[in-house]
């Protein structure tokens, strides 16, 4: 038992100890998923909005393969990208493998069905009403678009928080094409998969906790977000 | 603006819920009437662009939807959505997408919130309004970009006596300025004391 | 009030966290390693390599990966330099000329530990003898942790059973992990088993762990490392400069002299055997 609660003191004097290689740990975790998330958003907020507002053939069908498309295995999606990115494989000569671009591509492909279906499960509830008073209005293309982005904002926001926690916590992919290489693509997950083998506890329970910070952080956000509304 | 509907046909499912072989609007105030299911909501919807059908044609000008008349006409319905922004943004998003100045925005919102008696609710947020008050805003909204046509869906039904009054007025001055306004509702005494022009539509 | 606070925290946490990527990452020219997680593991690159990228402004990048992978990663191209340890593969890695050429590196040795009881009384009856041993371990049906994972470790085990006649990966007693060095020291820790290890990883872990060496020494118990720079012919990607600046770093004699004090100081001995010739 005595490991265990050494660990958290120790992991606890690291956090505050400036330790650099656990600051540039945290920092290319944040950077990697807010990039994969950001990145991600431009491209599922559009989508989504478009297969929501419009009726299509086979739409149902379409949105069942959407929905399970959002549980998709990281390690699967890491597997994928990296049969992409290797130097053998057709995006092979743009090096991209085990760099941080890499693991922004996974956590971008891990995401997008994710941020899409979400959004545009919001969407197809309120976004046809919010559509046609826009265009009762006058609003076309573009003006139309950035009308149902601010009125459903605070959902898009939940959408957007909800992704970034998927894609800071998953281990799968960034391990496969990151490869945990120290000083350039380590992040918090693989470290602590890492240092577990290595009997580390104490920096892997540190890095937990900062895990479990940022957690923390976007749960308070949301519960913000819900607040401002009522 | 001049709206002209010939062998106008509109099926829900197969089910035909409009069938007009000749119809014609014009300038001025028009009152729509009928009973539930005669497709009053739908003809309106028909004309703003929202619905379409299968069978017909309508005629703005004696010309086909465009882009500009779609800038030039509107609908106002009866439980309208509220951006979920302030009144005085919500009565401005018309002039900002049309993109006024600022200035020119300020001066039409200030102006249409005085006509309509709701300067005091400017600050507050449009979705969290009663019923009698979305209706009013709503109207402003629609008013303050000029349509040349205006469509009222029972856009009145949840006033008060009072606002009833000031706002039946606005409408009526509204059409007699040139502009062409039509008015779906169901109080045949409302209708009557605001224009001599009634379309009954009958169930098909 | 409480909305804002928290978007000027999470802004200030994105700035930062870019600022010190922007930082971290280096333009530099890098070169891609593939090794066994034991050198990784038990510390002794993050000991040497800040050396060699001193001395030639080379950033390495170590994917750290079991034997069989990492010579994967040779054949296909992803890797420029292989340090690994399975000799028998590595020379025919070279003669299908995945590989330029092969160098021994260093050495160091596999060694059996197990639980502190020892059920299989291998310390007592033949502390220096597999045969015997891993016959002991059978005929306790002790319970005994395989890397599995086609790792240099896993290679030599295989043969070391297959030496003494026993046809363990069958049987009830013996466990596949599919796991690193670390994974499966734990593991055995934990499930009070034995498990064949290399020394430096095991001492470097010595302290977390419930386990005693119960058989070292033994002649075939040898474990050579070896450098292999990767045939640019495999792939035009590779950085073929960069790997033969660090097969010349790696061998030379400044570096194997750090490569034999690396241990000393926490262990009272070195971890890693050159092979200064």
């Amino acid at each position: 038992m005595d490991y265990i609660a050494n660990g958290f003191l120790k992991a606890l004097n690291l956090i505050v100890s400036m330790d650099m290689e656990l600051y540039k740990i945290i920092a290319l975790s944040i950077f990697v998923s807010v990039s994969g998330t950001l990145i991600s958003a431009l491209f599922s907020i559009p989508l989504a909005i478009f297969l929501g507002l419009r009726n299509f053939y086979l739409k149902k069908v379409y949105t069942r393969l959407l929905y399970t498309f959002m549980s998709t295995p990281s390690v699967l999606v890491g597997l994928l990208v990296a049969l992409f990115l290797s130097r053998r494989g057709p995006f092979g000569w743009m090096q991209l493998m085990y760099t941080p671009a890499a693991m922004i591509i996974a956590q971008f492909v891990l995401v997008t069905p994710l941020m899409t279906g979400l959004v545009f499960n919001i969407v197809n509830k309120r976004g046809k009403l919010i559509e046609k008073t826009g265009r009762l209005l006058g609003a076309r293309g573009i003006d139309l678009l950035i009308l149902i982005i601010r009125e459903l904002k605070v959902e898009i926001t939940m959408a957007l928080l909800t992704s970034f926690s998927r894609a800071i916590s998953e281990v799968g992919a960034v391990m496969i094409v990151g490869g945990n290489i120290k000083g350039h693509t380590r992040v918090i997950t693989t470290s602590i998969v890492m240092f577990n083998s290595m009997g580390d506890y104490e920096i892997a329970i540190a890095l937990g906790l900062i895990l479990l910070l940022i957690s923390l952080l976007m749960n308070s956000i949301l519960y913000g977000f819900k607040g401002d509304r009522q | 603006m001049n709206i002209r509907l010939k062998n106008l046909e509109k099926k829900f499912y197969k089910k035909p819920v409009l069938n007009i072989e000749n119809l014609e609007f014009t300038k001025g105030l028009t009152c729509i009437m009928g009973s539930n299911g005669s497709g009053k909501s739908t003809l309106l919807n028909i004309i703003s662009g929202n619905l379409n059908y299968e069978n017909g044609q309508v005629l703005y000008n004696d010309k086909p939807f465009t882009k500009d008349i779609y800038s030039s006409m509107t609908l106002v319905e009866q439980k309208p959505y509220m951006l979920s922004r302030s009144v005085y943004d919500n009565v401005a998003y018309p002039l900002r997408i049309r993109r006024y100045t600022n200035r020119e925005v300020h001066t039409k919102v200030e102006e249409i919130l005085q006509n309509l008696q709701i300067t005091e609710l400017k600050k507050n947020r449009g979705d969290e309004l009663s019923g009698g008050e979305i209706q009013k805003v709503a109207l402003a909204r629609a008013l303050v970009f000029s349509p040349k046509l205006l469509m009222l869906d029972e856009s009145t039904s949840n006033m008060d006596k009072k606002s009833l009054e000031n706002v039946e007025r606005i409408i009526r001055n509204y059409a007699q300025m040139g502009n062409t306004v039509l008015f779906v509702t169901h109080d045949l005494n409302q209708a009557k004391s605001l224009t001599e022009n009634i379309v009954n539509l009958q169930e098909v | 009030m409480k909305t804002k606070l928290s978007q000027i925290v999470i802004a200030i946490m994105i700035l930062l966290s870019v600022n010190i990527y922007a930082k971290t990452e280096s333009k530099n020219e890098t070169i891609l390693l593939s090794t066994t997680t034991s050198t990784r593991d038990s510390g002794l690159l993050d000991y040497i390599l800040d050396d060699f990228t001193k001395k030639t402004g080379i950033t390495v990048k170590v994917v750290a990966v079991g034997t069989g992978k990492a010579l994967q990663m040779g054949i296909d191209g992803e890797a420029d330099v292989l340090l690994v340890h399975a000799k028998a593969s590595e020379e025919k890695f070279v003669a299908d000329g995945y590989g330029t050429q092969r160098f021994d590196v260093m050495y160091n040795d596999f060694i059996f530990v197990g639980p502190k009881s020892d059920p299989a009384n291998i310390k007592k009856l033949a502390p220096n003898n597999t045969k015997l041993g891993l016959k002991l371990i059978e005929e306790s049906k002790s319970k005994f942790v395989s890397r599995g994972d086609d790792s240099g470790t896993n290679k030599k085990e295989i043969s070391l059973w297959k030496d003494a006649g026993i046809n363990a990966d069958k049987q009830r007693f013996y466990i596949s992990a599919g796991k690193g060095m670390g994974d499966v020291l734990t593991m055995a820790s934990e499930m009070e088993a034995y498990t064949i290890t290399d020394r430096a990883t095991y001492l470097s872990m010595r302290d977390k762990l419930e386990l005693d060496i119960v058989l070292e020494n033994d002649n075939n118990l040898f474990n050579q490392y070896g450098v292999i720079p990767v045939n640019p012919k495999t792939n035009s990607l590779i950085n073929s400069d960069g790997a033969t600046k660090f097969k010349d770093w790696i061998l030379s004699k400044e570096t194997q002299k750090l490569i034999s004090t690396f241990g000393v100081e926490k262990f009272g001995m070195p971890l890693f055997t050159p092979n200064d010739k």
